[in-house]
């Protein structure tokens, strides 16, 4: 379970995050909204303990991860925004460093799940787009982490590339709790069971998804033009 | 902590970059020992001792510098830090992947012990020291250069803060000195210079006080590079 009570983060004089607090369930899969610069990447990172609070408390399974850092990040997988990857090693090679660092055992089951096996002797710098996120998703992936932090997971990709992504991230919701950011309001009508609204650093909305067709994205004009 | 110690290392040898520093330290090295050593016409490696600690100013940090800046410029640093690993982990491998290299380079200097080996009588043990020596300095250089890589994305400021930092400290420990300090200045200054230190392992003596001199900037500047990384904000 994530937890986030009053949790503020500054960077010098611009306030980031204001004062958030919410909680994420096993089997919830969130939705991540908010314009660009809202603070949806800081939250992420917050919650990772990349970044530590100017204010408030984050708790993984009950667990700080300031003060536990390697072991809630044993229990979550993170796909960064834009999707840092090392571009001079082959795809084997980077999800084999990254299972031996995750002690994770589940490649192969991993790599077909997402897709890979044609690329696997490839390196990453070779990949296209939509490949090089799967990759990032795989990296993720490893180890069966319980919880799923994905920072725009289908940013810059075809039609097609994100219904892939939208179908595995489905697939995995039952056992685990995920939180995505996204700008696509679709997307997040489509998959997401619960709905997180940020702008400007504090939560406009955090409730159960609106049902009906569009009704997302009426709601996410009305409150951010608001 | 193995798997990133090997990781950093076979980016060195799948590197041209690698190579290329390691291989030319060795050339560099090599040959300014050997056009003097005819002139000279004394068959001791001191003078390769004492000329070490200026080459490894410059290529340490040549090898060093892109070690947790390039992580920063591509952001894969994040990847890092978000990985069940700690900070203190990622540095020690870092440092210890660079070792291995300089220690790599340092191995290929040791065609000219060798020759002098039968060419006069060398007291093997000194040579032996010598290089522990070398590499207790080489790992200060790294040390140095790792904590101005993990303040900033840019390799280059990487590059020249170093060697700044590095050629300041060798300075101190060289005659020119004496003509700005009174001796007794001189001699404190001295103290604090990897010369100083360096000059014990190239008579052949361990003297612990110039391990522990060595093992104490490794150790801070290793300190320092783990706080730069914990403190991301």
């Amino acid at each position: 379970m994530i937890s986030l009570s009053s949790v503020t983060k500054r960077f010098k004089n611009t306030l980031a995050v204001d004062n958030i607090t919410f909680k994420g369930q096993e089997g919830e899969i969130i939705g991540f909204l908010g314009p660009n610069g809202a603070g949806k990447t800081t939250t992420m990172r917050l919650i990772l303990g990349y970044l530590l609070p100017t204010e408030g408390k984050v708790s993984i399974n009950n667990l700080n991860p300031l003060k536990n850092r390697v072991e809630v990040l044993k229990q979550i997988g993170y796909l960064p925004e834009n999707n840092p990857l090392y571009q001079e090693m082959k795809v084997q090679e980077y999800l084999e460093f990254i299972a031996k660092i995750k002690e994770a055992t589940n490649i192969s089951e991993i790599v077909s799940r997402v897709g890979l096996q044609e690329v696997m002797s490839k390196k990453i710098e070779e990949l296209s787009r939509g490949y090089k996120q799967r990759v990032g998703l795989a990296a993720a992936l490893l180890g069966d982490p319980e919880i799923l932090i994905l920072d725009e997971p289908t940013s810059g990709l075809d039609p097609l590339e994100q219904e892939k992504i939208k179908d595995l991230i489905e697939s995995l919701a039952r056992k685990k709790t995920i939180i995505f950011s996204t700008h696509i309001l679709s997307e997040a009508e489509a998959i997401a069971t619960k709905l997180i609204i940020i702008n400007q650093g504090k939560i406009l909305y955090d409730g159960v998804k609106p049902k009906g067709k569009g009704a997302v994205e009426k709601l996410f004009k009305k409150l951010v033009k608001e | 902590m193995f798997t990133l110690y090997k990781k950093e290392l076979t980016y060195y040898l799948n590197n041209p970059i690698g190579y290329i520093i390691t291989v030319l330290f060795a050339v560099f090295a090599n040959f300014l020992f050997v056009k003097d050593i005819f002139v000279v016409g004394s068959a001791s490696m001191r003078p390769f001792f004492n000329l070490l600690p200026w080459l490894l100013l410059i290529f340490v940090p040549a090898l060093t510098m892109r070690i947790i800046s390039e992580e920063r410029r591509n952001n894969t640093i994040e990847l890092l830090l978000t990985m069940p690993v700690s900070e203190s982990q990622i540095v020690l491998s870092k440092f210890f992947a660079l070792c291995t290299l300089i220690g790599i380079a340092l191995l290929l200097t040791m065609g000219l012990p060798i020759s002098l080996f039968f060419l006069t009588k060398l007291y093997i043990p000194e040579i032996v020291v010598s290089y522990l020596g070398s590499l207790l300095l080489a790992g200060v250089c790294i040390g140095i250069t790792m904590f101005f890589s993990s303040q900033t994305k840019n390799q280059v400021v990487a590059f020249l803060t170093s060697v700044i930092t590095l050629f300041v400290l060798l300075v101190l420990g060289t005659d020119f000195m004496a003509t700005i300090f009174p001796k007794t200045i001189l001699d404190f200054l001295n103290y604090f210079t990897p010369q100083y230190h360096l000059a014990n392992f190239v008579k052949g003596v361990v003297d612990m006080r110039s391990v522990m001199y060595f093992i104490t900037l490794i150790a801070m500047s290793l300190f320092l590079t783990i706080v730069s990384l914990e403190k991301r904000n």
